[in-house]
């Protein structure tokens, strides 16, 4: 056939070469170049595949996250301490803005009126096109994104987006803020239960993974889409009650007022049977809605600081200050108030007793120190038994029962009260925590068994009966306290007694838990006893400011040197402390309250007794009602106690002087009627028992004034009494523990003001006869 | 005038004069892939026609489908009417496409429609073309007369090189003042083919290569825009915001289609990542729906149209004929392998659309009376299927 084509003149078809050729053509081109575009296909979507898949579903995919909603904290009574709610985070999309063509100006100016912010950092933010997300405002309230909506609809502006937040809420703002702590921006927990607890009441996350385009909304039409659900946090309900915390931190504010506190107050009330942590306050404290907005105190020193980076530190530091639980975080010398552990633990040993006489003559010699260890009081407290000891707060009697004790025994009982944890290494400095479930906890400052158990030097031994040269937590010694008075054992603290889940469900249950049995249940009752001495003893009791009638209270005072304050400013500055235990025949709250550095200023003596006791005894007279606890009065108490006046207008004469009598008051009737026509005090007055109520029956009541007198240094009974002529009435703002005793300090009106029959003037006492830092 | 009359009358007797049919095979594959084509226009294009990302569909997402349709109905026309027209008369006007081409390529030049910094379309009676196109065709027709005018002396400098080398040198010269690369490069290539096929000596070719390699050499460290090119050749995610981009974005829809792909209809990347999804990255699209089966089937058509197209020639009674129906396979079989070499990122980026699938209306209807004319070649085979 080819042949024949090239044999052929008039052929005029492709020759031989324009075939060849166009075979190679037909191989390259249409076989060649196919496979090896089918190779490159192969590698890119068969051996590559999943390389650029997962780039690709990357870029192609958004991932929105769900919010768990953070769990509440509640107290004990489930009244909510802190809460989440929902807010929005404002964004813009520079990208779409300029993809969409809105406005810059217009949505610039628009958003910055209506969060109140300048509109600059907007257009700045604006400015950086290729961002497809630029935060605006973060946690901005719901009227605010409502109106934020509008303004987008209204202008039709693509580029101004929201994404839900949440942000948390504490209805009591400042109560408790040390133990509840806050969140930062990104809802993480920083301080206290919220960072503690933070994982519980996280939750988790959930995500909504849906396709979109590149222009960030959502694909057309594809059904790529995926939910990962949010697990909302736990619920934590604290051992905390938000009543008696506020009791607490409110007496605890008045001591600080009224004793011009320089450095902090911390308090701690617990169930000495369980170590729950009842409440735990630390002053001053915070609203934790603003947790970084500084005391007016701490801002106008910063305000004053020129220097902008002196300004920040300044700031830095009166935070941290601030946000410090003292309770928690300070250590410090107890001072008399671990005479407690002293106690309890030679009465476990037996090596004392209530019989066993100490003679104070001022002052102990004791072997490896060169001065002698002298008593508060001067002339020393003479021959007293164990009880009136303690009573005294006799350093020189504990220092001879320490001795008594012996190092060894004294080292071991404070590593059993959980001061210390035990080391191998006997020549180091010791440290232990409570492990209570807080952060923050510092750990104590203990001598190393070697120091401390050196036969040749007694001094550390003596020194750490009265509770001196050693530094624990004000947690630690309320913890071995209870122990004290609980029959014995060492409770774990805790603060958490539950964690719920979103459907209601307990998580977990905090069961109180025994650490150790440190000393026998019989000396526990011994410890309890002994220590109403304290308080209840109007004559001999160190502790007597912290009675409150009606009730069977136990105490010891403490006074001791802020070392810290001595070493940095040379200045000898004192912390005053009081622990108190109620009911003592059954104890069940322990409170610890602790005033740092006093001011010299306030004319009141500085000690636990004169300070500390009376701030115990405002908080357990509020307390202890709350509780349920019922007030049992003696006979004399019956005297003094504050009583709410009946009603006794409209009865017969003699069943409304019946009545008056029972309820502990006297009368006067003006008048000859039958029935009760006036009373006054009016009912439900509060004032003193004994007071004289006045009924008329039948006489109109005097519409006289009456001059207020001066009351100021007479005794309380003195004190009702002129007032009851007068026509006038008497209460106390604070516990009277001898009316013929204590004298007035201060009246809530003053002398020479004209009042109306009936008016109930109320008044601060003090008991003048206490001095001695003990 | 005589002269054409006469000629007319020549054409009316050879429409008279009986033909044999069609070749059936590759009709059927140019309507298969012609139908594949404007299917993957609807569900490439659906995003951009939706977004309205050239302001030009108010938002109609089957926009850009509807127009591919009616110029596809409109193609098979034009490709029936263009097979039916005798090789003589293509011969005739040959010249003519040519000449029209280059006044269109130096008329665009003036009042052509910018875009992107470059003239390239030129509006005539309201249809917007590219007189590249036109070249091409031009190239193809011309070249295959004059082949066949120095049939003998095709081995020799004056007649076998200059020539062909004067007409490519005038096209060449007036597409880079527009500019337009990709063009230049295939009208160089389908030349190089013409030349090849019709006898030139290989060493021109030799020669020829090293020269276009040198000016390449230069061009691409002497333009910034064309070094980036090559840059983002090399490595396209070195810089995938910007200059790797549509590279990136294409390799991730090709990539992520894996052996079956996500579907008709399902790619991701169509929505508004890759860039040109229904224009020169639509087989990106094919890859990503389709999958490595799918796509390996449409280069399967491809390669067996373009086959068959080069097995028809070589069965061409005509030497004009066959150097035509060569130049045409040619020209189909290097736009499709750029194209699909481009996606894959085998070459650097340069915008050359897919036959029967880019959208576009005159190239669409170039491309269909192109495979008119090689129908219309298929009908001088006799008996071919025997042979």
């Amino acid at each position: 056939m080819a042949n024949q084509k090239k044999k052929n003149p008039s052929y005029n078809g492709p020759n031989s070469m324009m075939l060849r050729r166009t075979l190679f053509l037909l191989a390259v081109c249409g076989i060649v170049a196919f496979v090896v575009l089918g190779a490159r296909l192969f590698k890119l979507q068969i051996i590559d595949h999943e390389k650029y898949e997962s780039e690709a579903i990357e870029q192609q995919v958004r991932d929105t996250i769900v919010n768990a909603a953070r769990g509440t904290i509640y107290d004990t009574n489930m009244k909510i301490l802190a809460m989440s709610a929902s807010v929005d985070d404002v964004f813009i999309s520079p990208k779409e803005i300029k993809l969409y063509g809105d406005d810059p100006l217009v949505i610039a100016n628009g958003l910055a009126e209506i969060l109140g912010i300048e509109s600059q950092p907007i257009l700045d933010k604006m400015s950086d096109t290729d961002s497809w997300y630029k935060t605006v405002a973060k946690k901005v309230e719901p009227e605010i994104s409502d109106k934020i909506r509008e303004f987008v609809k209204e202008n039709d502006i693509k580029g101004v987006h929201l994404e839900e937040n949440t942000k948390r809420y504490y209805p009591y703002s400042s109560l408790a803020s040390h133990v509840i702590g806050f969140v930062g921006m990104e809802n993480k927990g920083l301080a206290g239960i919220e960072n503690y607890y933070d994982d519980t009441l996280t939750g988790i996350n959930g995500r909504v993974v849906r396709a979109k385009n590149a222009a960030g909304t959502d694909m057309l039409f594809t059904t790529f889409e995926d939910y990962y659900d949010a697990k909302d946090g736990n619920d934590v309900v604290l051992t905390v009650d938000s009543t008696i915390q506020y009791y607490v931190e409110k007496s605890l504010e008045q001591a600080v007022r009224d004793y011009d506190v320089q450095n902090g107050a911390a308090a701690i009330a617990m169930d000495v049977n369980t170590g729950a942590v009842l409440a735990m306050a630390s002053l001053g404290n915070f609203d934790l809605n603003n947790y970084q907005i500084v005391s007016d105190d701490a801002r106008a020193i910063i305000d004053a600081e020129e220097n902008e980076e002196q300004k920040a530190e300044l700031l830095y530091k009166a935070q941290q200050l601030q946000w410090r639980n003292k309770a928690l975080s300070d250590t410090y010398e107890p001072g008399s108030t671990f005479k407690i552990i002293t106690l309890a633990m030679a009465l476990n040993e037996g090596v004392v007793s209530r019989e066993s006489s100490y003679f104070c003559g001022g002052s102990v010699e004791v072997l490896g120190r060169n001065d002698p260890v002298k008593c508060w009081k001067a002339g020393g407290h003479g021959s007293q038994n164990l009880t009136q000891s303690l009573q005294h707060s006799c350093n020189v009697a504990f220092v001879n029962i320490g001795l008594k004790v012996g190092a060894e025994r004294f080292y071991d009982y404070c590593e059993a009260f959980g001061f210390f944890d035990a080391s191998d290494d006997t020549s180091r400095t010791l440290t232990g925590t409570t492990g209570i479930d807080l952060r923050g906890e510092s750990g104590s400052i203990w001598w190393s068994r070697d120091t401390f158990c050196n036969p040749d030097n007694k001094s550390q031994l003596a020194a750490a009966s009265f509770g001196q040269t050693f530094n624990i937590t004000p947690l630690q010694l309320i913890t071995a306290v209870s122990a004290c008075c609980n029959g014995g054992n060492l409770m774990q603290p805790y603060i958490v007694k539950e964690i719920i889940d979103p459907d209601g469900n307990t998580v977990s249950r905090t069961e109180p838990t025994v650490v150790r049995q440190v000393i026998s249940e019989e000396t526990s009752k011994t410890v309890c006893e002994m220590l109403e001495q304290v308080v209840g003893d109007k004559v001999e009791g160190t502790g007597k400011n912290a009675y409150v009638a009606g009730y069977r209270i136990g105490g010891k005072t403490g006074t001791s040197t802020n070392t810290t304050v001595e070493a940095t400013t040379g200045k000898k500055q004192y912390i005053v402390s009081f622990i108190g235990v109620a009911p003592m025949d059954d104890p069940q709250i322990a409170v610890l309250v602790l005033l740092d550095c006093p001011s010299n200023e306030t004319g009141i003596y500085i000690s636990g007794g004169r300070m500390g006791a009376p701030t115990v005894g405002a908080i357990l007279a509020d307390v202890l009602p709350y509780m349920g606890i019922e007030p049992k009065y003696t006979s004399d108490e019956e005297q003094t106690v504050d009583r709410s006046v009946p009603k006794v207008t409209g009865l017969e004469s003699n069943e409304a002087m019946t009545k008056l009598q029972g309820e502990g008051f006297t009368y006067r009737v003006i008048g000859d009627g039958g029935v009760v026509t006036a009373q006054i005090p009016a009912a439900n007055s509060i004032v003193a028992a004994q007071s004289q109520i006045i009924i008329y029956c039948g006489a109109e009541p005097s519409t006289d004034l009456e001059t207020v007198p001066d009351l100021t240094g007479t005794t309380y009974s003195i004190a009702r009494q002129t007032l009851g002529s007068y026509a006038l009435y008497v209460r106390a703002s604070g516990p009277i523990t001898d009316p013929t005793a204590i004298v007035v300090a201060k009246q809530s009106i003053a002398a020479g003001t004209q009042v109306e029959h009936g008016t109930v003037i109320e008044v601060t006492v003090t008991d003048n006869s206490q001095q001695g830092r003990y | 005038m005589a002269n054409s009359s006469a000629s007319l009358k020549e054409y009316g007797r050879d429409l008279r004069t009986p033909r044999g049919p069609v070749d059936i095979p590759f009709l059927m594959l140019t309507l298969l892939l012609l139908t594949i084509g404007v299917v993957m226009v609807l569900s490439a294009s659906y995003a951009s026609a939706y977004y309205d990302l050239n302001n030009e569909t108010n938002g109609n997402a089957t926009y850009y489908f509807a127009r591919q349709l009616f110029f596809a109905l409109l193609g098979i026309v034009i490709m029936l009417v263009a097979s039916r027209l005798p090789m003589s008369f293509y011969r005739r006007f040959s010249f003519a496409v040519l000449a029209v081409a280059i006044v269109l390529l130096m008329a665009v030049l003036v009042i052509g429609t910018k875009s992107h910094g470059a003239r390239r379309w030129i509006l005539i009676a309201g249809i917007s073309l590219q007189p590249s196109e036109i070249a091409k065709i031009g190239v193809i027709l011309y070249f295959s007369v004059l082949i066949c005018r120095y049939k003998n002396l095709m081995g020799t400098f004056k007649y076998g090189v200059a020539p062909f080398g004067i007409i490519l040198l005038v096209i060449i010269g007036l597409l880079a003042l527009e500019p337009h690369l990709s063009a230049s490069i295939i009208i160089i290539l389908i030349g190089a083919i013409m030349m090849f096929v019709g006898g030139a000596r290989l060493f021109w070719f030799i020669g020829g290569g090293i020269g276009v390699a040198g000016m390449l050499f230069i061009a691409l460290n002497v333009l910034q825009y064309s070094a980036d090119r090559i840059s983002a050749w090399r490595d396209p995610f070195a810089d995938s915001g910007d200059t790797g981009y549509q590279i990136v974005q294409s390799l991730y829809a090709i990539g992520s289609g894996g052996l079956f792909g996500l579907g008709l209809g399902q790619s991701r990347q169509k929505y508004l990542y890759l860039p040109e999804e229904h224009n020169d990255f639509i087989f990106s699209v094919i890859c990503e729906e389709l999958g490595f089966i799918g796509a390996g089937l449409i280069l399967s058509l491809f390669a067996l149209l373009i086959v068959r197209g080069y097995w028809l020639a070589m069965h061409c009674r005509d030497r004009y004929s066959f150097l035509v129906c060569v130049g045409i396979t040619s020209l189909l079989a290097i736009q499709v392998i750029l194209n699909v070499a481009v996606c894959t990122n085998l070459i650097p980026c340069t915008g050359i659309s897919l036959p029967f699938f880019s959208y576009g209306g005159t190239a669409l209807l170039m491309q269909m009376a192109e495979m008119g004319i090689i129908l219309s070649v298929s009908r001088d085979i006799p008996d071919a299927r025997t042979d």
